[in-house]
């Protein structure tokens, strides 16, 4: 009976859709470009919806869900075809954006620690952004990432002290340029 | 002697990854160790950026005002796909039903106009056919369903004429079919102007991509005046049968 309501109602439906903002952000933490973000987001979940029967756990929707957005994100690189070797692409594939401006406002502050974590290897920032912004453990995002515990440990250590390095450069570089400012 | 705390331990202390007794004793170790307490109040803070600076991403769709991405162009066009075949099979299972209700009650269309192996097949998306309303499909260039398909479309409008009825009727060509339609070309010409001339709502329409694809080929292509000219001949049958139409192909 649970089975056929299951069928019929499709309760998994709501939950996946529920998901979308989480998904979304994440996804463009990962590509920072909001198209390319809401594509795989998209991806995704016509994914999971045609895949729903796999779920066993219920509880672990959002994570298995990430899990499917994490290999149709590799899909994309893959499509690429900008690295050869895919084993170790992770660690060293940095994006192209600039390096993190100087910030001192909010927006600032927003807009320069994106541009830093862009520029962290694809793996770094995926580990960071799912420990930092979905709270997941270092066991459950493992899972998703499908890597080693020890490997998000040592990418999450990595992706943090590049981070604060690249953040310090971008303050000092700030505390040292003369302020222009115009006054009416 | 104190001992050295990893970045990847103190990573792990922050994330949550300790149990109680291991976040006791790293609590107790940071009072007395301010460096220590710094590197932990470094990590909490670079956390702290990390979720505000993704707290708001920006708008996703981002082209919705411009040139929708291919993907979803290709869905689009497999749901149009689908929803035209949906339509087409609708028209052929109803037809049949149709068939039979037209041989069995009587009608002022009759269900074989020009004997039981007429090869008519008419077509209809609403179960009662609106007799007022009609089509007649003809894509062959052969001189006989030339004028059978004009011949049908007299015997329609003479008969409605005759019971005082109203009736649209339109003659659709395409492909070869057009040949019926085109100046110079056409055996009917004459009879097709003479036709318009009586009945003011008969209608013919050519295909405008038959059209299109005549002149690709080099060839001068000019419609009789009578003629009207649809995108497609497809998208106008099917228009029709959505509004409740009867559709015949000659």
């Amino acid at each position: 009976m649970t089975m056929i309501t299951r069928f019929l109602t499709g309760p998994l439906r709501p939950g996946i859709e529920a998901l979308r903002p989480v998904l979304y952000r994440i996804a463009y933490a990962w590509c920072h470009d909001p198209v390319l973000a809401d594509d795989l987001v998209q991806e995704t979940m016509t994914k999971a919806w045609v895949r729903r029967a796999q779920l066993r756990d219920q509880a672990a929707l959002k994570a298995w869900m990430l899990s499917i957005m994490n290999h149709c994100w590799l899909d994309y690189l893959r499509s690429r075809r900008e690295f050869d070797d895919v084993d170790d692409w992770e660690d060293r594939l940095e994006s192209r954006s600039d390096s993190p401006e100087a910030c001192c406002n909010r927006q600032e502050v927003i807009a320069c620690v994106r541009a830093a974590v862009a520029k962290l290897p694809i793996g770094q920032r995926q580990v960071l952004t799912l420990v930092d912004l979905e709270e997941f453990s270092y066991a459950e995002v493992a899972g998703i990432l499908d890597i080693p515990v020890g490997t998000v440990m040592s990418r999450l250590s990595r992706a943090r002290e590049s981070l604060k390095n690249m953040l310090d450069t971008a303050a000092k570089k700030h505390a040292d340029q003369p302020v222009l400012r115009r006054v009416k | 002697m104190k001992t050295f705390v990893s970045d990847e331990s103190l990573n792990a202390f922050i994330d949550g990854e300790y149990d109680v007794a291991e976040s006791e004793a790293l609590i107790a170790r940071m009072r007395d160790d301010v460096e220590l307490a710094q590197r932990v109040g470094t990590l909490r803070s670079l956390q702290s950026m990390v979720r505000l600076a993704y707290t708001e991403p920006p708008e996703a769709r981002s082209w919705k005002s411009g040139v929708a991405p291919r993907k979803q162009f290709v869905q689009r066009c497999a749901v149009g796909c689908l929803i035209l075949l949906a339509g087409l099979s609708g028209g052929w299972v109803l037809h049949s039903l149709e068939s039979q209700r037209v041989a069995a009650a009587p009608t002022v269309m009759p269900a074989s106009p020009v004997g039981a192996n007429g090869g008519f097949e008419m077509v209809s998306l609403t179960r009662t056919a609106d007799p007022s309303k009609v089509m007649l499909h003809i894509d062959s260039a052969a001189p006989g369903k030339m004028k059978t398909v004009l011949d049908q479309a007299e015997r329609y409008l003479d008969q409605a004429e005759q019971q005082g009825r109203l009736i649209q009727l339109e003659v659709i060509a395409n492909s070869h079919g057009l040949s019926l339609l085109r100046e110079g070309v056409s055996p009917y010409s004459e009879r097709i102007a003479n036709m318009k001339k009586r009945h003011a709502s008969l209608q013919f329409v050519a295909c405008g991509q038959s059209v299109a694809r005549f002149k690709g080929e080099g060839q001068h292509v000019v419609l009789v005046p009578a003629a009207q000219t649809a995108p497609t001949a497809i998208s106008e049958i099917i228009t029709r049968l959505q509004q409740g139409w009867t559709y015949v192909r000659v």
